[in-house]
């Protein structure tokens, strides 16, 4: 049975606005027709011109199309925001919401795409299929561990950006948090024993970004519903079969082989990060006070964290951040996956990698130390607007560096280029706003 | 840390091998329900080990570390009646436990058990797994192995 939200303010008014505007984003011309004559330009005859162009050379459709700055945001809705599997259409309303943020954030041409497939290789082949008309490709909502086959396939076989937020974007953000953390805190990344409490996307993917950015593997320790993954659990040969991730995280975390649960894991840790689901009472005062002295704490479960903060300092965490807005520190994948998008395109990248995000994570945080770093602000929040075009240079410059730019800028002129489209996209929405071209949402909501 | 070795396996090996071919046996069970394993399997189990230690036509290695068995091989000859070559090392179970693995001892403990097997007099190596063990056919394709038979399964009613 569907479950009833029009109790809550937001709810209300999202059911509301949803239909009086019929969706949230459209497609909008980009050229001026000053005549009907134009369409003799813009079509036919004298787009078969732009065809042979392009037939010529396929390289050059993110010149002469709207191909370098458009992405599908593509859902199978198999695990759409904590719903669960609401199948393709439940899921359009949330993919038309990030691609709205796609926009506005980092002036990407982004719409919602969500597909009706029958099983991941199904998946795989329809989103190949939509290479030759975009410039990247934003993975939603699609559950694990199905969400990491047809993200790694994807990044393999694919010449354009891939990108799994539920991943990448999480496991980006929590690494930025975490270098500030690091920071604050006096630590290295490679020095440090962090606890990962859940094994879902955010957190494998977590592990595994962190183990590139220089954590010690033998020093990460994962914990699931069935404790700490070490080799020789009873289910390490069913993981092999059924989660060849967390299995490989069986197999290259934890080098001291600790067993047990989470308060076996915590016992000396410096890092915990709880992406396990919702709380209050995931993670135990007693838990967090096990842990070295000024331990650092994501709680990440929306909308309640896994401990309350409160709780978690009264224990003795140093540092702490969780998934909400009314908490300071939030860990908000809209921070980073608009300026992902924007960089990987400005620079017509032909993938994101991880040294993309990390170059990502360390602009993010070098961004919060530079306007000055305290144990509540370790990451920037969604106003401070400015961190996107840089962020976004950061990670074409990366993309230059790595050798996956199809175009090559300077990291000064990749931060011109971004703070352009930024602005030309928020300017957009203004003057359509101002004009009455958007209307005013109606006022009953 | 203790050196890992191979070398046959003795009467006092059965009950640690016992427990890796009934892990083995789960882990096929992942693959298929028509491997679903039976309640009594450990009981099975020790008693296929003793009987392969006995057997002529059988072998049966481990690989060791320290008193720990780690993993473990077992092939049996078999005459392939109508074809040559004619006399083929069967490859019935090999499994290695977790913590061991992507350490070479799997391909180790196949080389070791090959190489045993021809001197049984095997013409060919051959091995089962079930058809969804994608890590297993990885596993043999890197070392030179290919498919040429394939199971068919229909179960009546």
């Amino acid at each position: 049975m569907a479950k009833d939200l029009s109790k809550d303010e937001h709810s209300r008014k999202a059911l509301s606005y949803s239909k009086f505007y019929g969706g949230k984003v459209g497609t909008t011309p980009k050229v001026p027709v000053r005549s009907l004559d134009d369409f003799s330009i813009w079509y036919t005859p004298g787009v078969a011109a732009v065809s042979l162009a392009v037939q010529a050379d396929p390289e050059s459709s993110f010149d002469y199309t709207g191909r370098w700055n458009t992405i599908a945001v593509v859902s199978d809705g198999s695990r759409v925001l904590g719903l669960g599997n609401v199948g393709p259409e439940s899921s359009l309303p949330v993919m038309e919401g990030k691609a709205l943020i796609y926009n506005y954030l980092g002036g990407v041409n982004a719409f919602a795409l969500p597909v009706r497939v029958k099983d991941e290789e199904h998946l795989i082949d329809v989103v190949k299929a939509l290479e030759p008309s975009l410039g990247g490709v934003n993975l939603e909502d699609i559950e694990s561990p199905k969400c990491f086959e047809v993200l790694d396939r994807l990044r393999a076989e694919m010449r354009i950006p891939v990108w799994h937020d539920d991943q990448q974007g999480t496991a980006g953000v929590s690494l930025a948090g975490l270098y500030n953390a690091l920071e604050l805190t006096g630590r290295r990344i490679e020095d440090s024993k962090i606890v990962l409490f859940g094994s879902g996307a955010a957190n494998v993917a977590a592990a595994r970004l962190f183990m590139e950015a220089g954590a010690d593997a033998k020093e990460i320790l994962v914990v699931d519903r069935k404790g700490i993954l070490h080799p020789e659990r009873d289910d390490i040969d069913q993981l092999s079969v059924k989660n060849k991730w967390k299995y490989e995280l069986a197999l290259t975390t934890n080098g001291d082989k600790v067993t047990g649960g989470l308060s076996e894991a915590l016992k000396g840790a410096d890092v915990l990060i709880a992406a396990a689901g919702v709380g209050p009472d995931l993670v135990k005062k007693e838990q967090v006070a096990s842990m070295n002295r000024r331990a650092i704490v994501f709680l990440m479960a929306n909308p309640i964290p896994e401990m309350w903060p409160d709780d978690a300092i009264a224990a003795g965490a140093e540092v702490v951040a969780t998934g909400r807005s009314d908490y300071p520190n939030q860990v908000n994948n809209s921070l980073l996956f608009p300026a992902i998008f924007r960089g990987a395109l400005d620079a017509r990248s032909r993938t994101i990698t991880d040294t993309m995000v990390i170059a990502a994570a360390k602009e993010l945080a070098r961004h919060v130390r530079d306007k000055g770093l305290t144990r509540n602000h370790i990451l920037p929040t969604m106003t401070e607007w400015e961190v996107y075009p840089q962020v976004a240079a950061a990670v074409a410059d990366a993309a230059v560096r790595e050798g996956h730019a199809r175009r090559e800028l300077t990291r000064d002129e990749f931060l011109k280029t971004a703070m352009e489209m930024i602005q030309r996209s928020r300017m957009t929405m203004d003057a359509l706003t101002r004009s009455g071209v958007i209307a005013e949402p109606p006022e009953q909501g | 840390m203790d050196r890992v070795s191979i070398r046959r396996a003795a009467k006092e090996d059965v009950a640690a091998v016992a427990d890796l071919v009934v892990r083995l046996k789960r882990l096929n069970n992942e693959f298929d329900p028509l491997f679903n394993v039976v309640n009594d399997a450990r009981e099975r189990a020790e008693r296929y080990v003793s009987d392969s230690l006995g057997a002529k036509s059988a072998l049966l290695i481990v690989a060791t570390q320290g008193e720990k068995v780690i993993a473990f091989l077992r092939g049996e000859i078999r005459e392939r009646l109508f074809y040559d070559p004619h006399m083929e090392g069967h490859i019935t179970d090999m499994y290695v436990l977790p913590e061991f693995r992507r350490k070479q001892l799997g391909h180790d403990i196949l080389q070791q058990g090959s190489d045993a097997l021809i001197k049984m007099g095997a013409e060919i190596i051959v091995c089962e797994l079930p058809t969804r063990n994608d890590i297993g056919f990885q596993f043999y394709s890197k070392r030179g192995f290919r498919r040429f038979a394939e199971t068919f399964a229909h179960v009546p009613g």
